[in-house]
């Protein structure tokens, strides 16, 4: 006997065919739909781990001059945030740069990280944190760390720059021979920055002195006690003037910049004020015992090369004519590698971590 | 006589099947891709803890045209508990709250010239690695350039400072 029971009818196939086209291509797209949902917790180690590398082994972008020499108002042009001093020196942060990235009136947390640092269409929070291992630095950006979170730590070494302190009565016009300033009112006091000698001395640059793009910081101390009766009288000694020379070797020596007023890049401290000299034109200013001046990061890079000497010359003006501190006479103050002199370049220990949820 | 049991069966099997294959087929593509980042992931971060800590620990902190690092210090004077000691300080070091709490145990590889053969040394440990831990591995080549305690020939050469790093 003859029926259509157990027949499979073309309809069916026919359906169920394109069913299971649809099913399958469906299920592929499964996994971008939920891959904000599902692969959260291995997306944000990955992410933290980017952001770490980029931070510890990347010195950002642009390079030349350096992101961190950018003011506020240039923050624009800054591509990647990194605070390696060179690619050459993973895991060596330049100072200034860990300074210039927490600076929270610089930059807008999430915003200005996410498209320098995190770079993803997604909007991850963040909190990144960095100490030194002595505590002397413990910054931080970002918001309270939620419960389940992506997270990396990198060990550190900060580069923290030279200094110099002079001691004034060290370098008095007496004794020179002829004694051609002696006892004069104008002293002339001259610090030499050989930048072809200080960036090839030292080829590391972990330990390199660099004036194009490191602070360059000289203390003169002791003013008070460099006349021929010490201490000096009150209101004897003033600072007239501070000026740039530069001399390179296709170029005749001259003067190329002076300290007229305050600047982000160039700034002048009497007696141990914490606020910059506001004006040195004219007239002169008092000094009692010391003159600090630092050149920030990036001051000299407009204006020399690696093939540059740079001069640093203080005028001081006297009341009464003295010996005083000035080595016009003699040779200039070298800012170099002699530890006598120069307080060298210090890597100091710390560590970064970052969390991304 | 002609009947149509068997047929029915044989085509309803097949579709079935099918249909599970492929639903076993999905169910495996849309899960597995999760499982070998999730399982890395963990060591990669201590990967990173202990070859930060050894590189830095290889970096003097001044000069380096005459000052020496600290872990060539530690080689060149065979002081083991410095090393214990510094290892631990950078990988257990964290910018807030507690401490991380690693373990390693340490060794020193180099070349002995007279036998022309790679020899090693027992640096140190904070305690044995048993069969359950799930140790990582980091390497370090610290370069040597003056005599020390190690017997190694009393000669500039590159020894390899290899430590397996785990977490209790």
């Amino acid at each position: 006997m003859l029926d259509d029971q157990g027949n499979l009818s073309i309809d069916f196939l026919a359906g169920m065919t394109i069913f299971m086209i649809a099913l399958i291509w469906i299920s592929t797209m499964v996994p971008g739909l939920l891959i904000t949902l599902q692969g959260k917790t291995i997306d944000y180690d990955a992410v933290a781990y980017r952001t770490g590398a980029i931070l510890v082994e990347d010195p950002g972008w642009p390079a030349s001059p350096p992101w961190d020499n950018l003011n506020d108002l240039q923050k624009g042009d800054i591509q990647r945030f990194g605070l390696s001093i060179t690619k050459d020196t993973p895991n060596v942060l330049s100072l200034h740069k860990i300074n210039r990235f927490f600076c929270s009136t610089a930059f807008s947390y999430p915003s200005d990280y996410q498209s320098r640092l995190i770079f993803s269409n997604f909007q991850y929070l963040f909190n990144i944190s960095l100490s030194t291992f002595d505590r002397t630095i413990n910054e931080s950006l970002g918001d309270v760390k939620p419960d389940g979170y992506g997270h990396i730590r990198r060990y550190i070494k900060i580069k923290y720059p030279s200094n110099t302190t002079i001691l004034a009565p060290n370098y008095l016009n007496s004794g020179v021979s002829g004694g051609l300033s002696d006892n004069t009112t104008t002293h002339v006091f001259s610090v030499q920055l050989n930048c072809t000698q200080l960036i090839w001395d030292e080829t590391n640059v972990a330990y390199q002195i660099n004036p194009l793009t490191e602070q360059i910081m000289v203390n003169i101390s002791n003013l008070n006690n460099a006349c021929i009766f010490n201490p000096c009288p009150p209101n004897l000694i003033s600072l007239s003037s501070i000026k740039i020379y530069r001399q390179n070797p296709s170029q005749p020596f001259g003067q190329v910049r002076e300290y007229l007023s305050s600047d982000p890049q160039f700034n002048v401290y009497i007696d141990g004020s914490n606020t910059p000299l506001p004006a040195l034109d004219p007239p002169s200013v008092n000094v009692n015992n010391n003159v600090s001046v630092i050149f920030s990061p990036g001051f000299f890079f407009g204006m020399a090369s690696d093939s540059s000497q740079m001069y640093v010359n203080y005028t001081f003006t006297l009341a009464n004519p003295d010996n005083f501190f000035n080595n016009t006479f003699t040779t200039p103050y070298h800012y170099d590698y002699n530890p006598v002199r120069v307080t060298q370049p210090l890597l100091k220990e710390g560590v970064l971590e970052v969390a991304v949820w | 006589m002609v009947n149509s049991d068997g047929q029915l069966f044989t085509i309803e099997g097949i579709s079935a099947g099918l249909i599970m294959l492929l639903t076993a087929y999905i169910v495996v593509n849309t899960t597995s891709i999760y499982t070998p980042g999730d399982t890395h992931i963990s060591d990669m971060q201590l990967e990173q803890l202990g070859s930060d800590a050894l590189r830095l620990m290889n970096t003097p902190n001044t000069s380096a045209t005459s000052a020496e690092s600290s872990l060539q210090k530690i080689i060149i004077n065979n002081d083991t508990a410095q090393f214990s000691n510094t290892f631990l300080w950078f990988c257990n070091s964290t910018t807030s709250g507690t401490n991380d709490n690693l373990q390693f145990t340490a060794d020193l590889y180099y070349r002995d010239k007279n036998t022309n053969s790679v020899n090693k040394i027992h640096l140190t440990q904070t305690r044995n690695l048993i069969g359950g831990e799930h140790p990582v591995r980091v390497t370090e080549w610290v370069h040597l350039n003056s005599n020390g305690q190690v017997p190694v020939n009393n000669r500039e050469q590159a020894v390899l400072v290899e430590v397996l790093l785990w977490r209790d």
